[in-house]
């Protein structure tokens, strides 16, 4: 197998190839001007490792990935083009209320109970850009109020009058019954043909998304048209210039629903957030090769904290409204959490306690943390541990960045200590212990919720930072296992390599598996296989035009589902594609039951209430061969025989239950295979410090894996 | 052998005393608990445990953990509730200590239910606890929604239980949701019509309603019986109770990693060091005393002024609140204002509106002073109905939030010492939302209130525009919901919903955020009917600080007699998308009214359109100091109309291309400030022209006039001594 993936972030563009049995991993600093050039120079840093030419791998790679971060750099400059939005009259300023919440959607919990504070993000098509048509349909897809051709004639020309490059269509409804979109469709490209140089592009919503909630699909649509011209300028120049140097295959795009798909069937608002969902999918993989049930991925950078969840038995966790940028929108996306919690997290006096607070302010990457000696002044994470003895001021970044201790220790003397009435060591330890005991909360809430036990997972921890603090937040989450993949500073671009061609499509219904009223099951099968069948059609379609076989093609079908008139849907994974029996529909209302019991407490279901289906989704996708985690490491690592061989030196350095201790430091580059380094120790790599807690043990596994794991109750020390 | 009679026997007295104790009628809500505001006296196991955990960090993760506890229930249960306002905000879930204060409450909802929550805690404890047939025991789960023993209002319904550790009672936890429908009698649970606390439905004191760890069938039926839609109730009760159960759950993790001791610590530690935290932020502000007068306009019944006379004084670290002088209580509507539920909407200023960061529990109150006449509408007794309390405490509210802006001005200018939020003018104070009852299109019977209460727009702040439809001023972060999932489930066809009206904000150098417009009918059902809870539609609650205007009121228009969507289906001329179009150009036949804002429950046919709008926010500064330019973005945007551009902004402009002529504009600004000087008279003048002995006799006045210790009755001849105040009987 021959593959390369690729996924650009906001410095560096990342690079793994997969070269049949040699994986190969290779960075270069990402060139927002032209992003092909980033990705190419990544591309040569990789074939050089192979000691191929780049000409020659491109000529024989089978398939080349790419995950973007252009949607979400378009979404934060508004460098999309001028829009106009065209809805149901009277309702043209449900974009701009956003349901109220707006103002708050994708902010802090603090943001969102300032409301004398708050401001809503500018829209994305302004009020002046938008204009209603006299039309209704019903929520069964009736006619109400027919669309006058004249009418909408008349609003396209207002727009067209104000200067918009482009349409948006989203009528109340629409997905019930789509005429009227069609309609103001058919008029525009009637009055504008594309064969004119003036022609203007026109998104309808009932083409983005089934799903009823007119604020969530208006927003899905605006966003992918918003980002629709950039994105295909971008892409289609980097698929040209992969071309002009031999590689002849489409493109193939990561999208956020934890799939793939070609440049020509992906939508522009599906590539959002790609990266991290891509290493969430490589977690998957981590996940079956190693044989671990349950995984939280957990990505720590310099200012956030990603979580993500892996649990047994192939589920996956969607979101269904996820937050962009300031926008809510409909599309299903894998789910990823974050909070404000990196080793720019600012540490500040929490006057109401007397006590200390961490983030969710960040010092980012400029001026950054106080001791990175660049203009800050505000106490990080990084500069408590510093103090605390884990990071080599002069082996940071392997030595790219030299770290200045004086300047943290008076960051906290000035912002902290004279509140504080403390030692500075000793705040540096407070420090540490509530940015990680946040850590672990937000990942304890978010696999709670989901009806997990976190005490039961394995974490994989990934980002520069995680290995630092991995311990910490796993210790306040009790949970006994450490996983640092070998790939940990280019494992997004590693699960891209993982991903499967997978489209879903979903849509809105209302159907009463149980009618309290009536007393009844549904018995409606044809109506439901229909569904089914139309959402698995639209998928099938897809992927045959990606030159798949029928034959390669999977389905999951999936329910959303609710007792009564509950508002959010819990998700089933339905185990049948058709249903013809009342003991299929007894089934699916029996697996409901269960896995809303696991999820809520066992006797909170109220199935008197009546058990509806509200939507259904049906995954279409080909499982493809998976790069595999097993054998041939990456690292260069292994070179001695001992663990003493690979010890450096040692420097005072903090740990729980031990205070201030002398501390040996390992170099993770002559770490030998197999071998445990027992905690307390720091291994120094060349992109990130490992921190080996008192009781705790570091081995580096033959798959380039790096373990670490908790001996409970016995002093390995 | 005879007794003598006359003899004191002590032996005797002793027994007389315990028979008149023990003959108790009926316990009723109780004085002592309802009329306080401050924490529960520190117990002796909480002593011990502060002195014994020193470590701020273990205490600092504690608190953390708990916040996030009270977080991941909330979230929770507005996922599994079915009720409208759980499911879009209308809820909450809070960690209570071992005697009922609220230490800590989810960072989302609406956080004065959470705060009203410690009263039946407290009453439990007082009355069940020690009480043979009743008793606290793990496992127990409590009930109420009675406002008199602590509530907004009865269409609140409360879930409660005790949390033990071994053996000993260490905290409580509760979530809270509004139900909506409640049995009352008008379907929705919010009645206008009750004229007596026995017309507003289920009315349930503090009430074991389950035992290890579930409900009782019998008393679930019950309540189920005592509602239009049992399958509601039924939901919400086991939702609720999933909630608490995952609070305690949590709770007890936290005791088994921490020990009591850090438990305990923390939870008293967080309420005194929030009390003591709202000290030196008070301490920071100025000395001084500010003050408002407001009306409620209606009882949603008639049109009426009652007064809500505000005086807030800052002295040292203590805030004193007087709201003396104001409206006696109607004892035949249901408008009134339990004491307890003013303060817990008055906790709700400080910690949204002024000092966001605050950790979110009772504690802000406790340097506050609250001074009002027992039996007035802002403290009204047992025998009153108040299932409507909101329309007094919300402008009490308004009242309360503009006097500590003019306070929090000065702080502002100086560094902001205080910490506090921007500075703004009044957000709009009432629920502007429909309430509809009947059958659904689906067959289910159903009452309940529109989300739309959740849209009420923000004032002007001090260096910008106050921010359109954003959040009732009971909560943050709350959600509108989406129409077409409305529609999916009730028979509403919304005409024109989500669309700002324009001129419907307070104008100013800053203007406050816009109203939308809500056109609703009907169809698809063989009964439906509308009710509207709201004032402010005669005179404005909204007010504009430092010049800004008062956002307008807002009437409640219907066309009746008329099926519209017949019309609008064969009738490509007619249109029905604004209010004031429909209302001025009548395109359909039928009869047009217009109303004040409070609707009983009304039948109506399919196609009959009931309107109105949802409110702005006040305005900020001089409309002679807005940019002009900012006006024509108003202008294009529809926020406003011409004639607002020109004759209260005073720009110049061309019409059509909206390019602003400066000198023009200039030239008519000076002019309208001449005009103003021209317009204007001395105090004393005006004193004496405006200033009568007692109110008009053609206005429906209650309150004060001219002495603060004397209340008038809706006429000049009823007037009454504030320390004994006679409840008012409408006709």
């Amino acid at each position: 197998m021959k593959r390369i993936s690729v996924d650009i972030g906001g410095t560096f563009t990342d690079c793994f190839i997969a070269w049949d049995e040699q994986l190969v991993e290779a960075k270069a600093p990402t060139t927002h001007y032209n992003l092909a050039q980033g990705f190419m120079n990544a591309l040569r840093n990789g074939a050089e490792k192979l000691e191929l030419s780049v000409d020659e791998i491109l000529e024989q790679v089978e398939s080349v990935r790419y995950g973007t971060t252009l949607g979400t750099n378009a979404l934060i400059e508004r460098s999309g083009p001028r829009l106009g939005l065209i809805t149901t009259a009277g309702f043209e300023d449900v974009t701009i209320i956003g349901r109220s919440r707006q103002y708050a959607d994708g902010l802090t919990p603090l943001e969102q109970a300032n409301v004398s504070g708050a401001d809503r993000p500018h829209p994305l098509i302004p009020r002046e850009y938008i204009v209603g048509i006299r039309e209704r349909v019903d929520y069964k897809g009736e006619v109400l109020i027919p669309a006058n051709p004249d009418d909408i004639r008349r609003q396209i020309q207002v727009l067209v009058d104000r200067g918009v490059r482009g349409f948006v269509v989203v009528l109340l409804n629409a997905v019930m019954n789509p005429v009227h979109e069609d309609l103001v469709a058919d008029i525009i490209l009637e009055e504008y043909p594309t064969s004119y140089l003036g022609s203007f592009p026109v998104v309808c919503s009932h083409d983005i998304s089934l799903k009823k909630g007119e604020y969530a699909r208006s927003m899905s649509t605006i966003i992918g048209a918003y980002l629709h011209r950039q994105m295909q300028y971008g892409l289609r120049s980097l698929e040209m210039t992969l071309r002009q140097y031999g590689y002849l295959r489409p493109l193939e795009v990561v999208h956020n629903t934890g799939g793939l798909s070609q440049l020509s069937r992906t939508h522009a608002l599906q590539t959002i957030h790609a990266g991290p969902i891509a290493g969430l999918s490589g977690a998957e993989q981590v996940a079956r090769e190693l044989e671990v049930e349950n995984l939280v991925t957990t990505d720590m950078g310099g200012t956030s904290f990603d979580i993500g969840i892996v649990a047994g038995g192939g589920i996956k966790f969607y979101e269904f409204a996820p937050v962009i940028d300031r926008w809510r929108v409909d599309i299903p996306m894998m789910f990823i959490t974050a909070i404000g919690a990196g080793g720019g997290s600012i540490a500040k006096f929490d006057s109401t306690h007397q006590s200390l607070e961490v983030g969710p302010e960040s010092a980012g990457s400029e001026p950054g943390p106080a001791c990175y000696d660049m203009g800050g002044r505000e106490p990080t994470v990084t500069d408590a541990d510093l103090l605390l003895g884990y990071l080599n001021p002069g082996y940071y970044n392997a030595g790219r960045i030299r770290l200045n201790p004086q300047r943290a220790v008076r960051a906290i003397r000035d912002r902290l200590a004279r509140h504080l009435v403390a030692s500075i060591e000793d705040i540096a330890v407070a420090i540490r212990e509530v940015a990680d005991s946040k850590m672990a909360q937000a990942i304890f809430k978010e696999v709670a919720l989901r009806g997990y036990d976190p005490r039961k997972f394995t974490i994989l921890a990934y980002g520069g930072n995680g290995p630092t603090h991995a311990c910490g937040y796993a210790e306040g989450l009790e949970v006994s296992r450490i996983l640092v993949p070998a790939n940990s500073s280019v494992f997004s671009a590693v699960g891209g390599g993982n991903l499967d061609q997978l489209h879903i499509y979903e849509r809105t219904v209302y159907i009463f598996l149980y009618h309290p009223n009536a007393g009844t099951l549904y018995d409606q099968y044809e109506e439901l296989n229909g569904i089914i069948a139309d959402l698995r059609e639209r998928g099938t379609r897809d992927i045959l035009r990606l030159g798949y076989k029928p034959e390669d093609i999977q389905y999951r079908v999936e329910f959303d589902m609710r007792y009564g008139n509950q508002l959010q849907l819990t998700t089933l994974v339905s185990p049948y594609l058709e249903f013809e029996s009342p003991r299929q529909i007894l089934d699916l209302i029996k697996r409901y039951h269960v896995s809303y019991g696991e999820r809520f407490g066992e006797g909170t279901q109220t199935p008197q209430a009546g058990i509806s289906i509200n939507n259904v989704r049906v995954v279409s996708y080909v499982p493809l061969r998976k790069v595999s985690f097993q054998g041939n490491g990456v690292y260069s690592s292994g070179s001695s025989r001992t663990v003493n061989e690979a010890l450096k030196n040692s420097r005072r350095c903090w740990f729980p239950r031990l205070g201030f201790t002398e501390t040996p430091i390992y170099d993770f580059a002559r770490l030998p295979i197999g071998e445990q380094v027992r905690g307390h120790a720091v291994v120094e790599a060349a992109h990130t410090t490992f921190v080996v807690y008192p009781d705790w043990t570091l081995r580096l596994l033959e798959n380039g894996f790096v373990e670490m794991v908790r001996n409970h109750g016995k002093s390995v020390d | 052998m005879t007794i003598d009679v006359r003899k004191h026997d002590p032996m005797v007295e002793a027994e007389v005393q315990e028979f008149l104790r023990s003959q108790v009628l009926f316990r009723g809500p109780d004085r002592e608990i309802m009329r306080y505001h401050g924490l529960a006296p520190l117990t002796e196991m909480e002593r011990q445990a502060m002195m014994r955990t020193t470590d701020r960090l273990t205490k600092t993760v504690i608190r953390n953990r708990l916040q996030m506890i009270a977080n991941e229930s909330n979230e929770m249960l507005s996922h599994i509730a079915s009720a409208p306002g759980a499911k879009w905000g209308d809820l909450i879930c809070g960690v209570f200590t071992a005697l009922g204060d609220l230490a800590i409450a989810s960072s989302n909802g609406v956080l004065i239910f959470a705060a009203l929550a410690q009263h039946p805690i407290k009453y439990i404890l007082k009355y069940w606890k020690g009480e043979d047939t009743v008793g606290i025991r793990e496992g127990d789960i409590f009930m109420h929604n009675d406002a008199r023993y602590g509530n907004v209002h009865n269409t609140d319904q409360s879930c409660i239980i005790p949390i033990f550790h071994e053996g000993e009672l260490v905290a409580w936890a509760s979530s809270i949701i509004h139900e909506g429908e409640n049995g009352a009698c008008e379907p929705g649970g919010m009645p206008s019509a009750a004229e007596s606390p026995y017309d507003e439905g289920l009315k349930i004191s503090p009430v074991r309603v389950g035992e290890n760890f579930q409900f009782r069938e019998d008393l679930v039926t019950y309540f189920q019986n005592s509602v239009r839609d049992p399958k509601l109730q039924l939901e919400d009760m086991r939702a609720k109770l999933a909630a608490c159960l995952r609070i305690r759950k949590r709770v007890l993790e936290i005791i088994e990693e921490y020990g009591i001791d850090a438990f305990l610590a923390t939870m008293r530690e967080t309420l005194e060091y929030t009390a003591d935290e709202v000290r030196r932020r008070l301490a920071a502000l100025p000395d001084g005393k500010t003050r408002i007068v407001l009306f409620a306009d209606s009882t949603l019944r008639e049109n009426v002024i009652a007064k809500i006379n505000c005086t807030l004084e800052k002295r040292g670290e203590e805030l004193i609140i007087d709201f003396r002088g104001s409206a006696p209580q109607f004892l035949n509507r249901a408008t009134n204002t339990v004491l307890a539920s003013l303060k817990g909407m008055i906790a709700q200023v400080f910690l949204n509106y002024v000092w966001p960061d605050l950790p979110r529990n009772q504690a802000v109150l406790v340097p506050v002073k609250f001074l009002t006449d027992e039996g007035s509408i802002v403290d009204c007794t047992p025998e009153a109905p108040n299932a409507q309390s909101m329309m007094t405490f919300f402008p009490a509210f308004t009242a309360v939030d503009h006097c500590l802006q003019k306070l929090l001005f000065n702080n502002l200018m100086n560094g902001n010492p205080a910490k506090a939020s921007d500075v703004h003018a009044s957000w709009w104070n009432t629920i502007s939302g429909f309430i509809y009852g009947g059958y659904t299109q689906h067959g289910f019977y159903v009452g309940n209130i529109t989300t739309d209460i959740n849209g009420m727009g923000g004032g002007a702040r001090w260096n910008r525009d106050g921010e359109p439809a954003l959040n009732p001023i009971f909560a943050a972060y709350v959600d509108l919901g989406e129409t077409e999932l409305l529609e999916d489930e009730l028979p509403f066809l919304c005409l024109s919903y989500r669309r700002l009206m324009a001129d419907n904000h307070g104008f100013g150098k800053y203007r406050g955020g816009s109203g939308y417009m809500q056109i609703v009918t009907h169809k698809d059902t063989p009964l439906w009917g509308w009710m509207n809870t709201t004032i402010g539609s005669k005179f404005p609650t909204v007010l504009g600080l430092f010049g800004g205007y008062a956002a307008p009121t807002q009437p409640l228009c219907k066309v009746r007699g008329v099926n519209s969507l017949e019309l609008l289906r064969n009738d490509s001329r007619l249109s029905a998308y604004d209010i004031v179009e429909i209302m001025n150009h009548k395109p359909f036949p039928g009869q047009y009214s217009t109303h004040h804002t409070g609707l009983q429950f009304e039948m109506v046919n399919p196609g009959e359109v009931y309107m109105q709008a949802q409110g702005g926010g006040g305005g900020y500064g001089d409309v002679l100091e807005r940019d002009p330019e900012q006006v024509m973005a108003d202008l294009q945007q529809g926020r406003i109309s011409h004639w607002v551009a020109q004759n209260i902004y005073k720009v110049a402009y061309d019409p059509e291309t909206l390019v602003v002529n400066s000198e023009e504009t200039e030239r008519l600004r000076k002019e309208e400030r001449r005009a103003r000087l021209r317009r204007g008279v001395p105090f004393q003048e005006f004193a004496a022209k405006w200033t009568r002995s007692e109110p008009p006799r053609d206005l429906p006045f209650y309150g004060s006039w001219d002495r603060p210790d004397e209340v008038y009755g809706g006429r000049p001849d009823v007037k009454m001594s504030t320390d004994s105040l006679q409840g008012i009987f409408m006709p």
